[in-house]
């Protein structure tokens, strides 16, 4: 009679069997399971007392020997995938690790195509605000905040101007926007007309028939989120407040710096301008300097004096917006060349070529290994190219001089360990069929040090090469040493026939 | 698979057991004293590489018996020849199984 305990751990057993079978590719697995079920059977029962009823330890046993069935379907899943003309040695092998690679680094360009913040990065470095344009703020705000009052900007543009030969205006606030049926509140930048042609920004998807209504700019944020990217979406009507505009164009992405983040720019002549706002609304006013201007600047830095609306006067601060976008390219020749630079802080740059015996490689032999080093590097530097946009712009949909900064860092840290990666697996390849090495086994006594060698020695599997490593460098053992095996070895290296 | 194909020494110790007459899995393991996930695995590779052939046992055997068919496995030529190398590169592999007993089973 079964105890209880017994028809649990037999279920369990069985369970083990089942689960493992899910392993085993389907065209082979009836037969799997008859024969490891029959073999349970056999087991069990060489374990079962004369009432039937198996110890505890028996139990251990059986489930030790149901575990064995996992290896064996991994193994039947092997033999059913792996070609029966497979290339002996794959693992490890130079091959293998150049797939590896390269897996890696379609897999980091497959996510990266996914990311719009890489676009947007690249857009922002090809629009480039005028190098002579000035955001022009208070000093002790620094331009974060708005401080110019609109009627000063239209004093400004009324009177004679000598340092600069433009001036434009913006004033952001929080309205409702109604597009069709939709309403959504955005922050709506009311700008004067020439904002966007100072800055020296091109507009796209443009329209240039007016009817006779304000214009205003989409953001390319949203143009993409509210509009889907509509390419035709210029021309439609918008209302914005109680005032009905045109969209007249999309800004670029990313290329927009200044404060404020508008969702849109509703575009306005300045007499517009002087009648919807009150004289003291502050705003932002960006500034084209002059000739003359620009080399004042030049002479005496960015302070500038002006009177305000109460005649008196004032002392302001000029800052320039033309910062320069690198963009992801420059940042990443960049990143690469400082890993280079720094590859031999952290890693020697020697190969160990050092031999125990006379024999010398071959000029093919040293063009592959230098080949297959040069490929390493290549695809770990594309790895770290797109692993890095893959980085930066995970979480970030347009351009940021953040994500600019963690590309850089994460671009360096990915080449960096990577070249080194590569070197020391160099090291351990051997010069013959450039397979790893392996089998490590530890050599003589760290306490004798001076009398003999001791390190680890490890062995090609192709019988080509033992690779002894200095534990302890010293005078005379100071590198890794190659030892060529004759083919006096070769009985001890089994080819395609290895279990 | 070549005749001389070199075999590891547990590969080798599964051969010679199935030569003594050691024909199932379990009995293998019992014998050559090695895991159920060690000796199933090595036993497929030996079959893939035609070292060995496995043949199930007939029904009508097994309901004599009461008990369920079983897989066996036999040595091919090709086998038989490799263990022959193997035995002179493991000249102790032959003493490592009681063969008397097995042909007695």
């Amino acid at each position: 009679m079964k105890s209880p305990s017994d028809v649990a751990l037999s279920a369990l057993q069985r369970t083990m069997l089942h689960t493992a079978s899910l392993l085993v590719p389907s065209t082979d697995r009836a037969e799997w399971n008859s024969e490891w079920f029959a073999e349970l059977w056999h087991v069990r029962h060489s374990y079962a007392g004369i009432d039937e009823s198996i110890s505890l330890q028996g139990h251990c046993d059986i489930a030790r020997f149901c575990l064995g069935a996992f290896a064996d379907a991994l193994c039947m899943r092997e033999n059913s995938v792996k070609s029966p003309h497979r290339p002996p040695h794959m693992h490890g092998s130079a091959a293998q690790t150049l797939l590896w690679l390269a897996v890696i680094l379609l897999v980091c360009l497959f996510i990266t195509s996914f990311l719009p913040g890489v676009q947007a990065e690249n857009e922002a470095s090809r629009f480039q605000i005028s190098s002579n344009a000035l955001l022009i703020a208070e000093s002790a705000d620094d331009g974060a905040k708005p401080s110019i009052p609109a009627g000063l900007y239209i004093d400004w543009k009324t009177t004679r101007q000598r340092f600069f030969q433009e001036l434009a205006f913006y004033h952001v606030t929080r309205e409702s926007v109604q597009s069709g049926t939709t309403r959504v509140s955005w922050n709506v930048a009311r700008s004067s007309n020439n904002l966007f042609s100072l800055l020296g920004l091109p507009l796209m998807h443009t329209i240039d028939d007016d009817a006779g209504l304000p214009s205003v700019i989409l953001s390319h944020d949203a143009w993409m989120h509210s509009f889907a990217g509509n390419p035709d979406i210029a021309g439609r009507v918008l209302k914005v407040g109680h005032i009905d505009a045109r969209i007249a164009g999309v800004a670029p992405a990313g290329a927009w710096r200044l404060p404020g983040s508008p969702d849109l720019w509703l575009l306005h002549p300045d007499s517009q301008i002087a009648a919807d706002l009150p004289r003291r609304t502050p705003g932002y006013v960006i500034a084209q300097l002059s000739p003359r201007g620009q080399a004042a600047i030049e002479q005496s830095g960015n302070g500038i004096s002006a009177r305000n609306l109460e005649d008196l006067l004032i002392d302001l601060s000029a800052t320039s917006l033309s910062a320069p976008v690198e963009g992801p390219w420059n940042l990443y020749e960049f990143a690469l060349f400082l890993a280079l630079i720094a590859l031999p802080a952290v890693s020697s740059v020697s190969l160990g070529e050092t031999h125990l015996t006379p024999h010398r490689p071959s000029f093919r032999e040293t063009v592959r290994r230098s080949l297959f080093l040069c490929g390493k590097f290549f695809l770990i530097a594309g790895i770290g190219l797109f692993g890095s946009f893959d980085i930066a712009y995970c979480a970030t949909f347009s351009y940021s001089p953040a994500a600019e900064c963690l590309q850089l860092v994460s671009c360096f840290a990915i080449c960096l360990i990577g070249f080194r990666w590569a070197l020391a697996d160099q090291r351990q390849r051997c010069p013959v069929c450039l397979r790893r090495v392996t089998n490590p086994a530890s050599v003589g006594l760290a306490s004798r040090t001076f009398l003999g060698w001791n390190g680890t020695e490890m062995i090609c599997m192709g019988g080509h090469t033992l690779l002894h490593v200095p534990a302890l460098p010293t005078s005379w053992f100071s590198d890794q040493r190659w030892l060529y095996l004759d083919s006096s070895w070769q009985f001890l290296f089994a080819d395609s026939g290895i279990y | 698979m070549a005749a001389e194909a070199k075999l590891s020494h547990t590969a080798a110790m599964i051969l010679q057991a199935i030569s003594a007459g050691y024909v199932y899995g379990f009995s293998i393991m019992e014998v050559t004293g090695l895991p159920s996930g060690t000796v199933y695995p090595a036993m497929r590779r030996l079959e893939r590489d035609e070292l060995i052939r496995s043949q199930w046992e007939r029904q009508s055997i097994a309901d004599a018996e009461q008990r369920p068919p079983r897989k066996y496995y036999k040595l091919t030529a090709a086998g038989r020849s490799t263990l022959d190398a193997s035995r002179k590169r493991y000249p102790l592999l032959e003493r490592l199984m009681p063969t008397e007993e097995a042909r007695s089973v």
